[in-house]
C-alpha cells in the first residue's frame, strides 16, 4: 500500500492506493490523524484502494471522529469500487462525506 | 564457578557469589561486575567483593579501564594503574582504597559484551599474569551467558504473566456467551482468533416461547476490542430484559457507546427478537453482515442488509430507532455471522464472499444445529482458508430433526 499526501495552503490530501488492511492501516491512521492536527481540510482520495478491511474503515472512522470534534472538515473522495461496496455494506456511506473528486468535495467546501 | 553461573537466574545473588570465588582463584584484593544500562547508557557496579563496596557505582560508557575493555570487547591488564590515563583516580579517593594493578575481562554472549568482571590488586604484591587474564576471560564468557539467560527468563517470566492474564480474560469472556441448549431453537459459535475476541453473540428467553438474540463484531483486535465487546453485549443483556424493539435497543447501545466512546472503535450489531409460536423474527441491524435467511427448496435465499451505520461511532447517526425487518422465516432458519466468515481466505488468495457462504448454508442445511455451526466453522479452518479474523455464527429458528 501506497500513502501520498500533498498539502496546499488550504488543504491536504491523502491519497491510499493498494490494499489497506491489519498492516497497513496504521500508517493510514497516523498520516490522517497528523494532517488532522495541522487544522487542515483533509481529503482522503481512496481511488487507488483495491481492498479495505475493517482495520482500514476503523482508521477513517478514527479520523472522521476527531475532525467532527475539531471542526474541520474531512471527506472522501473518487471512491474506488471496491472501497465503495465495503462502505455501503456497513452503511457507513451515511456517515462519511463523499465526493466523486477532488474538486467537487473543494467546491462543496466553498 | 561458571555452572554457578549458567544455572541462575538470580543475577544479584549469584554475581556475588560468584565474585568473591573469582577473588580467590586469582588472589585479588577486591573484584567487580560492571554492566551496560542500555537505558542511560552508563556502566554500572551491579556487584564487588573486597574491602570497601562500589556497587551502584555509575560511569559514563567507555569510561576507566573498566569502561575501556566493555567498549572494545576484549581484556585488559594493567600492572600499575598510576602510568594508565584511563585509570580513574576519582573512585580510590572517595573510597580510601589505593588500586596498583587492574585485570579486567569483557563479558561477551552472542557477539555482544554486557560487561566486564574486574578484579584489583593481586595479594602480597605480586603481579596478574597471562593465566589469570586467560582465566577471568573465561569467566567473563560464562558470566555473560549467565547474564543474558537470567534477562530472557525474565522476559518469559513476563510474558508468562501477561499470557495467563489474557487466559483470564478469556475465561470471563467465553463465560459472557450463552450455553446453547438443545430445546432452544436458536444455536451460535463463538472462536476467537487470538486469546480473547472482539465478536460476540447472546441469546436471551424472554418467556413465552419468545428470544432476544444479538451478534455483533468490535472493529480491532486484542484486549481493547475484547473490553468493548463485553461492554456492549452486556448492555444488550440489560436492555433486552425491558425493551421489546430492537431497533431502539441498538439506538439506546448507540447512545451507550458514544457517550464514553473510544475513538476510531466501533461495533457491527444486529439485534432481534425471535417468536417461536408465530415463526416470525424483528430484526434490527447496524452496519452489521447481512443476515441471510434460508429456506428449503424452492425458497432460496433472503439477504437482510442492515438499515444504519455501526454502533459508536456518533450519538447523532442513528435516531431514535434503528429501522427494523419483520420476517416470517416459516420453514427456513436464519443465519447471522460476523466478517470472519465472509472474509476468510481461501487457498486461491480470495475470499470465501457472501456467495461462498450461501453455498455452504445451502449444503449443510439438513444438519443438526450444533453440527451446522461446527461444519460451517470448520469449512473457514480448514488447511486452504486461513481463520484471519474472530469468527461468530448463529443460527436463529432452526428447525433440529
Amino acid at each position: 500500500m501506497n500513502v501520498t499526501t500533498t498539502r496546499t495552503d488550504r488543504h491536504a490530501v491523502v491519497a491510499l492506493q493498494g490494499e489497506v488492511d491489519l498492516q497497513t492501516s496504521p500508517q493510514v491512521r497516523k498520516e490522517l490523524l497528523q494532517c488532522l492536527g495541522e487544522a487542515f481540510h483533509v481529503f482522503v482520495d481512496l481511488a487507488g484502494v483495491t481492498y479495505i478491511d475493517s482495520s482500514g474503515v476503523a482508521s477513517l472512522v478514527e479520523a472522521f471522529q476527531l475532525a467532527r470534534k475539531n471542526g474541520t472538515r474531512f471527506a472522501l473522495v473518487g471512491v474506488s469500487d471496491a472501497a465503495l461496496r465495503v462502505l455501503q455494506l456497513a452503511r457507513l456511506d451515511r456517515v462519511f462525506a463523499i465526493f466523486p473528486s477532488l474538486d467537487d468535495a473543494i467546491a462543496a467546501g466553498r | 564457578m561458571g555452572q554457578d553461573f549458567a544455572a541462575s537466574r538470580d543475577i544479584g545473588h549469584t554475581v556475588r557469589r560468584g565474585l568473591v570465588r573469582i577473588a580467590e582463584a586469582v588472589e585479588a584484593e577486591a573484584a567487580s561486575v560492571f554492566l551496560s544500562d542500555d537505558e542511560t547508557g552508563e556502566i554500572v557496579c551491579h556487584a564487588c567483593a573486597g574491602p570497601v563496596d562500589i556497587s551502584g557505582l555509575r560511569l559514563p560508557a567507555g569510561t576507566g579501564i573498566v569502561g575501556k575493555t566493555i567498549a572494545e570487547g576484549r581484556a585488559r591488564l594493567v600492572r600499575d594503574v598510576r602510568r594508565n590515563p584511563d585509570f580513574q583516580e576519582a573512585v580510590d579517593a572517595r573510597t580510601g582504597f589505593v588500586t596498583r594493578s587492574i585485570l579486567c575481562a569483557p563479558m561477551t554472549a552472542a557477539g555482544r559484551c554486557l560487561g566486564a568482571i574486574e578484579v584489583v590488586n593481586k595479594r602480597a604484591g605480586r603481579l596478574f599474569g597471562a593465566a589469570d587474564s586467560r582465566l577471568l576471560e573465561a569467566l567473563g564468557a560464562s558470566a555473560a551467558l549467565a547474564v543474558s539467560h537470567a534477562r530472557l527468563t525474565a522476559a518469559m517470566i513476563k510474558q508468562e504473566a501477561v499470557r495467563r492474564e489474557l487466559e483470564l480474560a478469556a475465561e470471563i469472556q467465553r463465560g459472557m456467551l450463552p450455553p446453547n441448549l438443545d430445546d432452544v431453537p436458536l444455536w451460535g459459535i463463538n472462536l476467537p482468533a487470538r486469546a480473547v475476541s472482539g465478536d460476540f453473540f447472546d441469546i436471551l428467553p424472554l418467556g413465552g416461547g419468545k428470544f432476544a438474540f444479538s451478534i455483533g463484531d468490535v472493529s480491532g483486535k486484542g484486549i481493547n476490542a475484547a473490553l468493548l465487546m463485553a461492554k456492549t453485549s452486556s448492555l444488550f443483556r440489560c436492555l433486552a430484559k425491558t425493551m421489546e424493539s430492537p431497533g431502539r435497543l441498538l439506538a439506546a447501545v448507540n447512545a451507550e457507546l458514544c457517550e464514553t466512546g473510544m475513538m476510531g472503535m466501533f461495533v457491527t450489531m444486529a439485534a432481534g427478537v425471535f417468536d417461536q409460536a408465530s415463526g416470525t423474527v424483528l430484526l434490527a441491524s447496524a452496519g452489521h453482515e447481512p443476515a441471510v435467511v434460508h429456506r428449503a427448496g424452492a425458497g432460496g435465499f433472503e439477504v437482510l442488509p442492515p438499515h444504519a451505520p455501526p454502533l459508536g461511532i456518533a450519538a447523532d447517526l442513528i435516531g431514535p430507532a434503528v429501522p427494523e425487518d419483520r420476517l416470517a422465516l416459516g420453514d427456513g432458519c436464519l443465519y447471522l455471522f460476523t466478517d470472519g466468515l465472509t472474509e476468510c481466505a481461501l487457498g486461491d488468495g480470495g475470499m470465501l464472499g457472501s456467495d461462498g457462504v450461501r453455498d455452504l448454508i445451502e449444503r449443510y442445511a439438513d444438519l443438526q444445529p450444533a453440527q451446522r455451526v461446527a461444519a460451517l466453522a470448520a469449512r473457514v479452518s480448514r488447511p486452504d482458508a486461513a481463520v484471519r479474523d474472530d469468527l461468530t455464527l448463529l443460527l436463529v429458528g432452526h428447525r433440529a430433526r
